[in-house]
């Protein structure tokens, strides 16, 4: 499947071929305030956009709300003020549902925990988004294989999760997170259950896979050798996004 | 185990307050149904001790006789006899109340002998100047209860009817001596010989012995003095009769109250189960802190039992309650009519009390045994490790215990070759419990299968839930236990109850044959035909043909209830359900001689008589022998009839008396008609005109009211089996937060996460109602061939009311689905989606 | 002697059989099986006792009893009381019934040992309709039998006729025969016994006395061989105690010399006497009959029970008027033990005294001339008829 059919399947119906100087991620201008009492300002006027096959990391310290920015990323949270665009959907103001299929077909995850499916097993796990979109079938398969196979466990299609290791189940989820082709990926400590040798391979096939598929990357981590592998990072300060790192050549 | 530990594991069920009072709720409903039926049946059974005791009185033996009676001449013979200090003779009768439902026991007395033999039964006139009430033959005197009963507002006249006529008597006081619950009326007995056309007769003779004659010794010298028929018994013996005639009515409700306590245990099981899975890494860090294996298991059965003792305890007050209720609002029968019109109170006994709390705790502890079993067998390390939880969930339970299964498979077939025992059909009831062990074994296995067969959606939330299923059958287990044995049990007396209905309906159709029936009353009661009666029926236009029915009782074993003896027609098309046998009077292989009788089947496996043997009866005195013809089917007397013919009755007898009349109208007449010219000839209140039709409704009402109990106890146990989803899934929801956060990351909606629940909850469900229905059927077999065969000595034709089943399964699907997704709302919240983030 | 009628333990047997005098009506609304029968026989003056008839029941009359009473001595010279009384009763119900068991004649019975030793009365009793052979009176001669207990005459050819007297209880049994010694004793007018002003309040009525007593009896765990003598009353009646009546007393005595004086008086509400009557039969065989103020009852001295309250005159003085100018001839009559009291309120309803006397002369050192017994109804609760 060429990337300008996939665009036509996307639902806000556009059709448009995006080149990897535009940017897929947007945010301007954002800011969250907790609902407690009195009302809590986490972070504001955040801004950033991520390019296509680029990869941002954001650093920062604990409680300064690097897990809140990214479920705000990904449309789980509500943001108090500002924009997020991915590719030229604009977040804010859509619904729940809206955002149930905008996270279907534009954004893939890869978690700390992994949440592989225990009960799936891995050719099946790595379907799982192409089923969310309605493809079922030796189609689906071929490209979970497929995905399978960049990640290195191609053989090991049919196992069931619990027979993998900790690295192993996280390259499963990055081929889950990558299967279907997302125009944004967000990790959150996607190294941080791995051991510090694995951590940089599968962290390394992540970023990899991310710049090859084209997508935008933003890599939420507090682990300074993981932030550095990518193109820019952030540190998330409570008055803003401040680039500590320009990209790497 | 020192008290902070104890704190420690009973902490724990406060954590999961919902599953908790789910589990206690089903063992306290167990509990709360069998203690009910116990308290309710043995108050009835007690008051119905009580009475037989009051109106045996101080009697060391009684004679005694069906309701037909014996001649009064043995009475004068037994007491002038040396062993006999007090003779009390009674003439007791159920007189049928015109215009009023039900019958009025009445005792026909003599007042000079009651007052040494049977206090209790001495009548007191309401007027002090009443001269000599107790002895003028146009008086009765009525207990507390029976003035309820048979009275309406005042007026002071009983109408009680005698053939078919009306006689009234003056109600000239009462008996005090009767208990609270005992409705019946005394009379002098001369009144009452006359009254009611048995002049000559009695029914019964109290005893008192001579000082130093022993029970023994009297019945041996006194039994040649008795005719054939009539037995000389210890007045303790009616009570046993009365219990033998209910038990297995009263088994057989006590089996479906053990139904809903281990339905209740099963849940206790499935709550016990999730628990003990989600606190593996708790357990882990315990044993990891020096706790050892023992501490841990008496902890986890702690739990267990702490719920059980709970819903126990609760049960105890509800199945007071409920017997209170009964009490009031139903008196002491539950519906089989044994001891109606009995209005017994409730008793405590802390025997029963006790037993019961013991079952609750018993069933609480039964169902933390395999939980914790598992859980100590759970290395520290692993249990300390991430995703332990749910790698145990899908790692539980996986296995089918084939050899169980095939094991418990086995063992059911042969105990349902087991005889009963004391009249309880054991084997049939160790065979239904082993059917549902195998049911629950096979679970998994068929949870498994059903996958395989039913791998055919592509949609992703049916793909997400099948392979979810596939993969962790255990949940099925756990789930859908409770679901399966609720399920088997329901479908189990459905397919039963619907066999016997559609059976008794079959059995009416050829029972009665005729266009009319007139009916002076039931075997025991007051009521009869006599020629000029008959006359009067022959005569009215529009009748073509009548046949006569006589029922009068006959003991045929001691220490038995007696046999209704049924003098009749069987030729001319007034048939027999026949199972075995021939209606022909006369066979060609008979070479007797012997008029024949027909058995029912429970007087067949009473007696242990086939076609072909000889019957050897009663009548008027003297033992005749008969010929077993054939072998019918009877389900309307549980203690068995014995048909003969009419003619050879007669002669037999002398007796001309008839109970029922059976017409066939000119053929072109209208029935209605007939029936219209006989009231006028006949007071409606005398006698009962009816047609097969409303027989056959009135029948079937009877019937249903009958199981009415039955299908309350059904729908509690489908309600406990809910409960197993219900709390499955709300424990699950809380384990699988993390996987349902996942998938809405990954752009499911909050509509499809609840789906999903749904799917799976039906899954569960449907697998569990699929090995139910198969295991229900299964144990319907048992019932109808072995429970209800052995208890009630009645076939009956198998009867699968299919889409009755189909509606029910699939309803029952339906609603563990919303059930389940009810229970799972939790899991479609937003904390829950956000809940992915957190190491769990 | 009407007034030992004990009937009242016919009549208040049970409580739901309570006082005889009214007629039987039935309730018109029941319309039941009624049967009164004819109505009672009167008691008239004239008629001829037949004997031995009359010895046997009379069932058209309301009220009839056999009524024996004696003095009795065992092998070791110790004197008792006994007493037995068979009393028939129809009710007038449930005549012409077909059942045996119709109740349109009763029976009931009464016995009493009075045994100085227990200082109290030994006394049973026994009710039954009248169903042969388990209870009846027979008409051609003195045969009454509940059960076990029976008074029968009985004679074989070349023996002298007696009675047999069978009764057991628990307490006590006895089995004696009643041998007399001479013809029924008429009293009244041939018989015509008069109770009260108004004639119509009458009984037939005669008397045996000087029965000669011999057989067993038992006490208690223990057994005697008895020898003795004894007094019968049998009297028959419809109509015996008028509704002012209270009570009565009555004595029956067997003289030393071969006599026998028999006393009643019917008393009123106040204990004022209605109507008296005598019968004293001279050793030598001469008859004399007493009415109204030819005699005259007199306490003496009063014992009062500790069980009811009740007071009883147990001691009497008994004037009879003399013949012609002959002066009155004076008893003293003086119980063999003050507690004599039968309290059968439990049973009967009735409470009375009926006990063992001896007779006195009036001398200034009294002599004992005779051994009878002595009953005094009406004095804790008027007697319910």
């Amino acid at each position: 499947m060429t990337r300008a059919e996939y665009k036509r399947r996307r639902p806000s119906g556009t059709f448009r071929v995006y080149d990897s100087l535009e940017s897929m991620l947007k945010i301007a201008q954002l800011g969250k305030t907790l609902a407690t009492a009195p009302p809590r300002k986490l972070f504001e006027l955040l801004s950033m956009e991520v390019g296509a096959g680029e990869c941002v990391a954001i650093i920062g310290e604990s409680g300064v709300g690097k897990s809140t920015l990214l479920n705000c990323l990904a449309g789980l949270e509500p943001v108090s003020s500002g924009s997020i665009r991915v590719g030229d959907t604009e977040l804010a103001g859509l619904g729940d549902d809206a955002l149930s299929q905008l996270r279907r077909d534009c954004f893939g995850f890869v978690f700390q925990a992994f949440h592989v499916l225990p009960h799936l097993t891995l050719l099946q796990n790595v379907a799982v988004p192409l089923w969310l979109q309605g493809r079922h079938g030796a189609e689906a398969d071929r490209c979970a294989q497929h995905m399978l196979e960049r990640v290195g466990l191609g053989t090991r299609a049919h196992d069931w999760p619990r027979e993998l290791s900790g690295g192993e189940l996280q390259r499963v989820a990055i081929a889950r997170a990558l299967v279907h082709r997302p125009i944004v990926v967000l990790a959150d400590e996607p190294t941080g259950n791995l051991d510090p040798a694995r951590a940089m391979d599968v962290l390394d096939l992540l970023l990899s896979s991310i710049r090859d598929g084209g997508a935008a990357g933003v890599l939420v981590t507090h682990s300074h050798a993981a932030a550095r592998r990518a193109d820019r990072v952030f540190e998330l300060r409570q008055d803003g996004l401040v680039q500590v790192m320009a990209a790497a050549q | 185990m020192n008290p902070a530990l104890v704190r420690l594991f009973a902490a724990s069920l406060g954590r999961r307050r919902l599953a908790t009072a789910l589990a206690l709720f089903a063992i306290a409903l167990g509990v709360a149904l069998g203690l009910a039926v116990q308290l309710i049946h043995e108050a009835a059974l007690d008051e119905f001790g009580r009475g037989m005791r009051e109106l045996a009185g101080e009697a060391d033996l009684q004679v005694r006789s069906g309701r037909v009676g014996f001649d009064e001449q043995l009475y004068l013979t037994l007491a002038l006899r040396p062993e006999i200090a007090e003779a009390s003779p009674v003439l007791e009768l159920d007189a049928r109340l015109p215009g009023r439902a039900g019958t009025l026991r009445i005792l026909g007395i003599d007042l000079f002998r009651v007052a040494h033999v049977q206090p209790a039964l001495m009548p007191v006139a309401d007027d002090r100047d009443a001269r000599f009430a107790g002895l003028q033959p146009d008086t009765i005197f009525l207990s507390a209860a029976a003035q309820d009963k048979a009275m309406g507002k005042g007026r002071g006249v009983l109408r009680v009817q005698s053939g078919v006529k009306v006689v009234a008597f003056r109600v000239a006081g009462t008996v005090p001596g009767a208990g609270v619950g005992q409705a019946l009326g005394v009379m002098d007995i001369a009144a009452a010989q006359e009254a009611f056309g048995q002049v000559g007769r009695l029914t019964r003779i109290d005893l008192k012995l001579a000082p130093g004659v022993s029970r023994e010794q009297a019945v041996t010298r006194l039994s040649p003095l008795l005719p054939a028929g009539i037995s000389l018994s210890q007045p303790e013996a009616s009570g046993t009769e009365a219990a033998a005639l209910s038990r297995a009515y009263r088994v057989n409700l006590t089996m479906l109250a053990a139904i809903a306590l281990l339905t209740g245990g099963f849940l206790v099981f499935s709550t016990q189960w999730l628990s003990v899975v989600r606190r593996r890494r708790e357990f882990a860090l315990f044993r990891a802190l020096g706790m050892n294996r023992g501490t841990l298991l008496r902890g986890l059965l702690l739990e267990g039992a702490i719920t059980g003792l709970a819903g126990g305890l609760a049960g105890i007050a509800l199945g007071h309650l409920f017997a209170a209720l009964a009490f009031r609002l139903i008196g002491g029968d539950l519906g089989a009519g044994y001891f109606e019109g009995l209005r017994p109170s409730l008793q405590f006994s802390p025997g029963v009390i006790g037993f019961y709390t013991a079952l609750g705790v018993a069933a609480g502890i039964a169902g933390a045994w395999l939980p914790a079993h598992d859980a100590t067998l759970m290395g520290p390390a692993s249990g300390l490790k991430a995703g332990a939880a749910e790698a145990a969930v899908l790692g539980g339970m996986k296995e089918s215990r084939g050899r169980g299964a095939l094991a418990c498979f086995g063992l059911g077939l042969f105990a349902c070759l087991l005889p009963p025992f004391g009249g309880i059909p054991v084997g049939g009831y160790v065979a239904v419990a082993l059917a549902l062990a195998c049911a629950v074994m096979v679970l998994p296995w068929a949870t498994r299968f059903s996958m395989q067969v039913l791998n055919v959606g592509r949609g992703v939330v049916w793909r997400l839930a099948h392979a979810r299923l596939a993969a962790a059958p255990g949940q099925a287990v756990v789930a859908g236990a409770g679901v399966v044995a609720s399920v088997a049990l329901a479908v189990s007396m459905a397919i039963m109850v619907s066999s016997f209905r559609v059976s008794v309906d079959d059995w009416l159709g050829t029972v009665l044959p005729a266009d009319l029936y007139l009916r002076a009353s039931s075997a025991g009661a007051s009521g009869f035909f006599d020629a000029d009666a008959l006359k009067l029926v022959e005569n009215t236009p529009g009748v073509a043909f009548i046949d006569t029915v006589r029922a009068t009782e006959v003991r045929l074993i001691d220490g038995r209830p007696p046999v209704t003896l049924i003098a009749r027609e069987v030729s001319r098309g007034w048939g027999l359900p026949l199972v075995s046998g021939s209606l022909s009077a006369h066979q060609r292989d008979d070479s007797t001689g012997l008029p024949p009788a027909w058995l029912s089947e429970a007087a067949a496996d009473m007696l242990q008589l086939a076609p072909g043997s000889t019957l050897s009866l009663p009548i008027a005195g003297r033992m005749n022998l008969f010929r077993v013809a054939g072998v019918w089917r009877d389900y309307a007397r549980q203690n068995g009839a014995v048909v003969i013919g009419r003619d050879v009755y007669r002669q037999l007898s002398g007796d001309l008396k008839v109970n029922d009349v059976a017409i066939r109208v000119v053929a072109g007449t209208s029935v209605d008609e007939v029936a219209l010219a006989l009231r006028e000839v006949f007071s409606d209140d005398l006698v009962d005109i009816a047609m097969p039709g409303e027989i056959r409704k009135l029948s079937l009402e009877i019937f249903d009211r009958t199981f009415l109990v039955t299908y309350l106890m059904e729908a509690v146990a489908i309600m406990i089996g809910l409960f197993g989803i219900a709390s499955t899934f709300a424990a699950l929801s809380t384990a699988r937060k993390g996987e349902f956060g996942m998938l809405r990351h990954l752009g499911m909606t909050r509509a499809e996460i609840g789906r999903l629940i749904a799917l799976e909850g039906g899954l569960t469900a449907a697998v569990g109602v699929g090995v139910g229905v198969v295991a229900g059927g299964g144990i319907a077999w048992i019932l109808i061939e072995v429970v209800n065969r052995q208890s009630f000595h009645w076939s009956m034709d198998i009867h699968v009311p299919y889409a009755g089943l189909a509606a029910f399964s699939l309803g029952l699907v339906v609603l563990a689905a919303m059930v389940a997704r009810v229970a799972g709302y939790r899991a479609m919240r937003q904390s829950a989606v956000l809940a992915v983030r957190e190491d769990w | 002697m009407m007034q030992r009628s004990r009937h009242i333990f016919a009549t208040c047997l049970f409580s739901a059989l309570c006082a005889v005098n009214a007629a039987c009506h039935a309730d018109s609304d029941t319309g039941v099986l009624r049967g009164a029968g004819p109505a009672y026989p009167g008691v008239v003056p004239g008629e001829t006792l037949v004997f031995p008839r009359d010895h046997g029941a009379h069932p058209d009359f309301r009220t009839e009893w056999w009524y024996i009473t004696g003095w009795l001595r065992d092998e070791a010279d110790v004197e008792r009381g006994f007493q037995l009384t068979f009393f028939r009763v129809r009710p007038r119900i449930a005549e012409g019934g077909s059942s045996r068991f119709s109740p349109n004649q009763l029976l009931l019975a009464h016995a009493a040992v009075a045994d100085p030793a227990r200082w109290r009365l030994l006394h049973a009793e026994r009710a039954e309709r009248s169903l042969p052979p388990l209870a009846g009176a027979g008409e051609a001669h003195t045969d009454v039998r509940i059960r076990d207990w029976s008074l029968a005459w009985s004679e074989a050819p070349g023996v002298a006729g007696a009675y047999h007297a069978r009764v057991g209880a628990g307490e006590f049994a006895f089995d004696l025969e009643l041998r007399p010694e001479g013809a029924p004793v008429l009293n009244g007018q041939g018989g015509y016994s008069r109770k009260a002003p108004d004639p119509k309040h009458a009984s037939y009525y005669y008397s045996r006395p000087h029965l000669k007593v011999s057989g067993h009896l038992s006490a208690g765990h223990d057994a005697h061989r008895v020898t003795g003598a004894a007094w019968l009353d049998h009297e028959w009646s419809s109509e015996i105690m008028p509704d002012d009546a209270r009570g009565w007393d009555w004595i029956g005595v067997n003289l030393d010399d071969g006599g026998a004086l028999m006393a009643f008086r019917m008393r009123g509400e106040k204990g004022e006497p209605i109507w008296s009557a005598a019968t004293l039969r001279e050793a030598d065989g001469s008859l004399r009959t007493f009415q109204q103020d030819e005699i005259s009852f007199v306490p003496t001295r009063e014992w009062r029970s500790p069980r009811s309250g009740t007071v009883y005159p147990v001691a009497w003085s008994l004037h009879l008027a003399g013949a012609g100018n002959a002066p009155v001839r004076t008893f003293r009559i003086v119980p063999l033990m003050d507690d004599q009291e039968l309290d059968s309120r439990a049973s009967t309803g009735a409470i009375y005294w009926e006990g063992a006397v001896r007779l006195f002369d009036d001398g200034t050192e009294p002599q004992e001339i005779g051994k009878g017994y002595l009953e005094m109804t009406g004095y804790a609760d008027r007697l319910e008829m």
